[in-house]
């Protein structure tokens, strides 16, 4: 059984963020795996580690620097990877399509997506691309297992969490909790150089088309607002809504 | 010439510095306020290969050169110091005179578990009235039947009574001076080998140091490394790699405090302004910067010349001598920055100052290193 593992190449927790002509600017060496990501290429790993798995192949799309997000899923146990090439800043609806059809290309029956991307905060991705699959998705997962062909999963839902169950092919987002991901050794990130990582390039339209992108301000206002609560409450509603505009 | 470091090189500084910033960085304050010898991440160390990582991968080790580990002690450092000093001395005296002098058997026997970090290795060489006059030391190996009775004490044991493998050199020969000196390599469980309570330092607590006594310890001949009267001259042969990790160190301690200087001058706000805006302080993150950028080139360029096999001796003390006084000056404007916290053990710039402290007075005091500068430099007049 092939399991495959989609990982994202995105700021990390200390990357600088400059807002440059419209775009967002970041220093190239400021990126690395989206941690969400790793939960699944630790799941992934595991089952294969059991025994319940083949081979794991973890897919990314992205520009020429995405690489360095697949080898490190290599170093945590990916057996090869593939980089769809684009410069492109691709929404999550449109990476759909290509995604799916790379699962489908490996002969993947279990699809592992992170539940959020950090860079867009978009949780899009995993039901885009198991739309397009035509797979059921099991997404927030906490906790997973393998059992005759099946995916026995529990998953976070709005009021709690539930158990479910669906046979393979399956799409699972990941979470926090589902399990604590390895750190890549250093004798692992220099194995990993060696395994095999396939390129090709990619071309699809965006879906969103980004306009412009600013930094917020961080100036502080610092203003006291005196009185009793409903007062003080109805002038903050006041603010909010006319001078900050949020409301 | 390119500057950059190497992309591969790259990736194990970043896979290194999210490891340490998780791992280790969360434990060096606890640490250092209840001091014990850090096993627990010591472990975790050894499984990433932080703890053998110039040895050969055929005994474990990851088999880089001295730029690589240069680069990830830094990082080590960066997170905290007394986990570098651990690191730098099993890594360094222990397993390269081990490698580089040991018998097939002497290597097969230690450096597996010493690159793996199930043994940690600790270097006795120092005595209370020998420091920088090394060869003066006075441990006495007396030869016996199938090995050597070893008496005499050491002091300033990094690891002292933690580590589980000591490199020991002893005077086989009192009358030869340096070349009566030969190296042992003995297990913490040696009947007549004991320990002193840990050394109550200025910082770096957790890299517990002691006194280390010998009271007639029998060694035997397998664990002789070299022959006899080589101890010194082997001991000396390792200290260039073990100059580059104390430079790195030294680096890396300078890095957090400058980071948490800069950071607190951009937040803190004095005359309605944030305190960088003001000269006095801006200069001074200015001076810092340039003293570590200049010590870590001179750092990097001595690990590189090492790496090409070339003689870097007087390269090595320079970058040694840099990144230590570095350090210090580094620490201190780091307190001077934050002003009253910067006393305070709330904050960490005064820890990076205790832990930084030390490292002009280990690996060969700052004024060994203008010794050995300056005789280099004699060299390189005289001819």
């Amino acid at each position: 059984m092939i399991i495959a593992t989609y990982v994202k190449h995105v700021p990390d927790a200390e990357a600088r963020l400059d807002a440059a002509g419209g775009r967002i600017e970041v220093d190239d060496h400021a990126y690395a795996l989206d941690g969400m990501d790793e939960y699944g290429v630790e799941a992934a790993v595991r089952l294969k580690e059991a025994g319940l798995a083949d081979e794991v192949v973890a897919l990314a799309i992205g520009p020429a620097r995405a690489e360095a997000a697949l080898r490190t899923a290599l170093a945590l146990g990916a057996d090869r990877a593939v980089l769809l090439e684009t410069d492109d800043e691709l929404d999550p609806l449109a990476q759909a399509a290509p995604l799916a059809e790379a699962t489908r290309a490996c002969g993947a029956e279990l699809l592992f997506v992170g539940g959020k991307q950090a860079d867009w905060d978009s949780a899009a991705l995993g039901p885009a691309v198991a739309e397009a699959l035509g797979w059921p998705l099991c997404d927030w997962t906490t906790e997973l297992r393998l059992e005759a062909g099946e995916v026995a999963a529990v998953h976070d839902v709005d009021d709690g969490s539930e158990d479910w169950r669906a046979p393979l092919p399956v799409v699972v987002t990941t979470q926090q909790g589902l399990n604590e991901p390895r750190y890549p050794t250093l004798p692992n990130i220099m194995k990993a150089k060696r395994k095999p990582l396939d390129r090709r390039p990619l071309a699809v339209p965006a879906r969103v088309v980004t306009l412009d992108a600013a930094l917020p301000s961080r100036a502080r206002r610092g203003v006291r607002l005196e009185g009793d609560a409903a007062t003080v409450a109805s002038e903050l509603a006041r603010r909010l809504r006319d001078e900050a505009k949020v409301l | 010439m390119d500057f950059a470091l190497p992309d591969d090189l790259v990736a194990l500084q970043h896979a290194v510095r999210d490891f340490a910033r998780r791992e280790i960085a969360p434990v060096a304050a606890g640490l250092d306020r209840e001091p014990r010898f850090p096993r627990a991440t010591l472990r975790k160390m050894g499984e990433m290969g932080l703890l053998g990582i110039l040895t050969p991968e055929a005994y474990g080790g990851l088999g880089l050169g001295y730029l690589a580990y240069a680069v990830l002690l830094e990082e080590i450092a960066a997170a905290d110091a007394a986990h570098a000093t651990i690191a730098s001395v099993t890594n360094g005296m222990p397993q390269s005179l081990i490698l580089a002098h040991g018998s097939s058997a002497q290597r097969d026997r230690w450096l597996p578990r010493l690159a793996a970090g199930e043994a940690i290795g600790a270097f006795c060489l120092t005595e209370p009235h020998a420091g920088s006059d090394a060869a003066a030391l006075r441990t006495r190996a007396r030869r016996v039947e199938g090995g050597y009775r070893l008496d005499g004490s050491k002091a300033w044991i990094t690891s002292g009574g933690e580590a589980d493998v000591y490199l020991v050199l002893a005077k086989t020969d009192p009358e030869a001076g340096a070349r009566g000196i030969s190296a042992f390599v003995l297990e913490r469980e040696t009947p007549g080998l004991s320990f002193g309570a840990p050394e109550r330092k200025l910082g770096q607590h957790a890299a517990i140091t002691t006194s280390v006594r010998l009271d007639d310890a029998f060694v035997p001949d397998d664990q002789r490394l070299g022959e006899e009267g080589q101890g010194f001259a082997m001991a000396m042969s390792a200290l260039d790699g073990g100059r580059v990790g104390i430079a790195a160190q030294a680096l890396g301690i300078a890095r957090a405090a400058f980071a948490a200087a800069a950071r607190h001058a951009d937040e803190r706000e004095a005359f309605g302004r944030p305190i960088r805006e003001f000269q006095g302080i801006g200069f001074k993150l200015a001076d810092m910067a340039t003293r570590i950028e200049a010590a870590r080139l001179l750092t990097q360029r001595a690990a590189w010349l090492l790496d090409r096999g070339r003689r870097a001796t007087k390269e090595v003390s320079m970058a040694k001598l840099a990144a230590s006084e570095a350090a210090v000056f580094v620490c201190d404007a780091a307190v001077q920055v934050f002003g009253g916290y910067g006393y305070s053990a709330d904050y960490p710039v005064e820890r990076y100052l205790r832990d930084a402290r030390v490292t002009t007075l280990y690996e060969g005091t700052s004024e060994i290193q203008r010794v050995v500068i300056s005789r280099q430099i004699h060299r390189e007049n005289a001819r």
